[in-house]
C-alpha cells in the first residue's frame, strides 16, 4: 500500500464496525492518523485507531469530538461521514411515524451536517481538506417496503453533499459522496440470518431474494466492506485531486439507470 | 523498471488513441503500475515511448480486425481495454451546421469504434472469466452544448448508454465495464485551442480559459484537469481495488456537473 496519507488526520464516524471499520483500516494502511467514533467502545482492542465515544445524533457531542481531536492530533484533513442507518420498521409508508422520520433524518443527514459545520472552518483556514459522505444506492433507487425513511434521508444527503461541494470546492475543499449497494457487513449477515430463520429458507436463498428485490445485481454478489473502503481510500488521496461534487455508485451494477 | 510486484504486473492493456493527451497519460500510468501497454493512433508519436505502438484508424473496421489480430498473435490475450479514442471535427454553430457526414463521422469515432473493438476483444475476456473495459466519455454526454460539440455530446451520451448495457450483460462473465467522463482537460490540444481562441477574442489565454469554464456554468475547482488526474481514475478502475465497480459512469470534472 502506498503511504500517501502520511501526516493526515482523518475522522471516520461510525468507524468501529462494517464499512466504517474497513475505511478506518484502509486510511490507516495508507499512513493516516485515524480517529473513529461510535456510541460504544468496541470490545476488541483496536490499537491502530484512536477511539472517541460519541452519539453524533446529539448536537453537543459533535463539538466535544472535534476539540478532542484538535487537541490531541491537530487539524482534521479528512472527514468520512460514515455513520447512518435506520431503526424504522418495514411495511411501507403507513408504518412510519413522525418519530421514525425524525430519527432517520437525524442519523443520516443532520449528524453529517453538524459535524461538517464543526470541521469545515479548519479546512477553510488551511484551504485544503476532503469530506466524504457515505450514502446508499437507495438514495437514487428508492424501495418502499423497507428503508423508506432511510432512502429519503440518503437522497437528501446526496443533495446536501453536492451543494456543499459547490460552496467549498472553490476554497480547495473536495466534497464527494459514495453510494454503496448491498454490503456484506456483520449487520447484514445477522439480518440475513434472522430472515433465514423466520422464513425457513437457506441463507443463500434469502440473500438471492434480497438481491432480486433490488432488481438483481449484475456481479451476482454483495460487496465486501473492503471494496467500499478502496474507493474511499482513492477519493481522499491526492490522486483524486480533480474529483469533487460527485456521487460514485459502487453497487456491482445494480442501479438500473444511466 | 521492475514490474514484478506492481498491481498490474502481468496484465496486457490496450489504450486507443494512446500517444497523446489523456490517452498518453493513461498509457503511462498503467505501464508504471506494471502493465504491458499497447497504444494505437493513426500516426506514431514523435516523442520517445516505451509502449508497443500499433498504427490504426479505428473508424475503419478493417483496421480493427488487423489490430486485434496483432494483439492476439503477440500476447494471446487482453486484460484491460481502454477505449479512449474520440473527438470531433464537426463545425461549431449549432444544429443547422451539421451535415449527415458530420454526424456519421462523430458516430464512427465516438461510438462505433468502441463497439467494434469491444466486439472483437470482450469474447477473449469472457473466455478467461476476467477483464476490464473502460470507455472514456465526456461531461458533454451529460451536459449537452449546442453552440459547439453538439453531435459529439450526443454520441458520448450514446456511449454512456452502450457502456452501461454492456456492463449489465457481461458482469456474470467476470468482465467489468465502466465509463469515465472527464470535464475540461488541459491537454496539448486544449492548450492550442485556448491560444487560438485567445487570439480570436483578443484576450489572454487565462481569460479564454475562464470564458470556456464559464460556458459550462463554472468549474468549482476553478481550473482545468491535468491529463494525469483522469489517468489516476482509470488506473483505479482497472485495478483489483475496484472489484465491485461495474456499470458506473465516473465523472472527473472538478465539480462542474450541476445536478445531484
Amino acid at each position: 500500500m502506498e503511504k500517501e496519507l502520511i501526516g493526515k488526520v482523518a475522522l471516520v464516524t461510525g468507524g468501529t464496525k462494517g464499512i466504517g471499520q474497513a475505511i478506518a483500516e484502509r486510511l490507516s494502511d495508507a499512513g493516516a492518523i485515524v480517529v473513529v467514533t461510535a456510541r460504544t467502545r468496541p470490545t476488541e482492542t483496536q490499537t491502530k485507531h484512536h477511539f472517541i465515544a460519541a452519539d453524533l445524533t446529539i448536537a453537543s457531542e459533535t463539538s466535544k469530538v472535534v476539540s478532542e481531536i484538535n487537541e490531541k492530533f491537530g487539524l482534521i484533513d479528512i472527514l468520512v461521514n460514515n455513520m447512518g442507518g435506520s431503526t424504522s420498521p418495514s411495511g411501507g409508508f403507513g408504518a412510519l411515524t413522525d418519530e421514525h422520520w425524525e430519527s432517520d433524518l437525524q442519523l443520516n443527514l443532520q449528524s453529517a451536517v453538524r459535524i461538517d459545520r464543526a470541521i469545515l472552518p479548519q479546512m477553510v483556514e488551511k484551504k485544503s481538506g476532503v469530506i466524504i459522505h457515505i450514502s446508499s444506492v437507495t438514495g437514487t433507487l428508492p424501495v418502499y417496503q423497507s428503508l423508506g425513511g432511510y432512502a429519503v434521508a440518503k437522497a437528501a444527503l446526496n443533495n446536501y453533499s453536492k451543494s456543499l461541494s459547490k460552496e467549498f470546492s472553490p476554497q480547495g475543499i473536495r466534497v464527494s459522496t459514495v453510494s454503496p449497494g448491498m454490503v456484506k457487513t456483520d449487520t447484514m449477515d445477522a439480518y440475513l440470518q434472522s430472515l433465514a430463520e423466520t422464513s425457513g429458507l437457506s441463507i443463500e436463498q434469502v440473500t438471492q431474494n434480497l438481491m432480486d428485490s433490488l432488481g438483481g445485481i449484475p456481479l451476482g454478489r454483495m460487496a465486501l466492506p473492503e471494496e467500499i473502503a478502496e474507493l474511499v481510500g482513492f477519493l481522499v488521496s491526492p490522486k483524486a485531486s480533480y474529483i469533487t461534487g460527485v456521487n460514485y455508485i459502487i453497487d456491482g451494477g445494480s442501479n438500473p439507470s444511466l | 523498471m521492475d514490474k514484478s510486484n506492481k498491481e498490474l504486473s502481468g496484465k496486457i492493456a490496450l489504450v486507443t488513441g494512446g500517444t497523446k493527451g489523456i490517452g498518453k497519460a493513461i498509457a503511462d500510468k498503467l505501464a508504471s503500475n506494471g502493465a504491458t501497454v499497447v497504444v494505437t493512433a493513426r500516426k506514431p508519436s514523435e516523442q520517445e515511448s516505451a509502449h508497443h505502438f500499433i498504427g490504426a484508424d479505428l473508424t475503419d473496421s478493417s483496421n480493427i480486425v488487423e489490430l486485434t489480430g496483432k494483439i492476439i498473435e503477440k500476447y494471446g490475450t487482453l486484460d484491460i481495454l481502454i477505449n479512449n479514442v474520440g473527438g470531433t471535427s464537426s463545425p461549431a454553430g449549432g444544429f443547422q451546421m451539421l451535415s449527415d457526414d458530420d454526424w456519421n463521422r462523430d458516430i464512427e469515432l465516438n461510438l462505433l469504434a468502441s463497439i467494434r473493438l469491444d466486439r472483437a476483444m470482450v469474447p477473449k475476456m469472457i473466455e478467461k472469466n476476467t477483464g476490464v473495459v473502460i470507455h472514456i466519455s465526456s461531461l458533454n454526454g451529460k451536459i449537452p452544448l449546442y453552440q459547439s460539440n453538439f453531435s459529439y455530446g450526443v454520441m458520448k451520451s450514446a456511449l454512456n448508454a452502450y457502456s452501461k448495457t454492456l456492463a449489465n450483460e457481461v458482469a456474470k462473465n467476470g468482465v467489468r465495464v465502466n465509463t469515465v467522463s472527464p470535464g475540461m482537460v488541459k491537454t496539448t490540444a486544449m492548450e492550442t485551442f485556448l491560444e487560438t481562441y485567445a487570439q480570436t477574442i483578443n484576450k489572454t489565454v487565462s481569460d479564454a480559459s475562464q470564458q470556456l469554464m464559464d460556458s459550462l456554468g463554472g468549474v468549482p475547482l476553478n481550473r482545468l484537469a491535468e491529463p494525469e488526474e483522469i489517468a489516476n481514475m482509470v488506473a483505479f478502475l482497472v485495478s483489483d481495488g475496484a472489484s465491485y465497480i461495474t456499470g458506473a459512469n465516473m465523472l472527473v470534472d472538478g465539480g462542474t456537473y450541476p445536478s445531484v
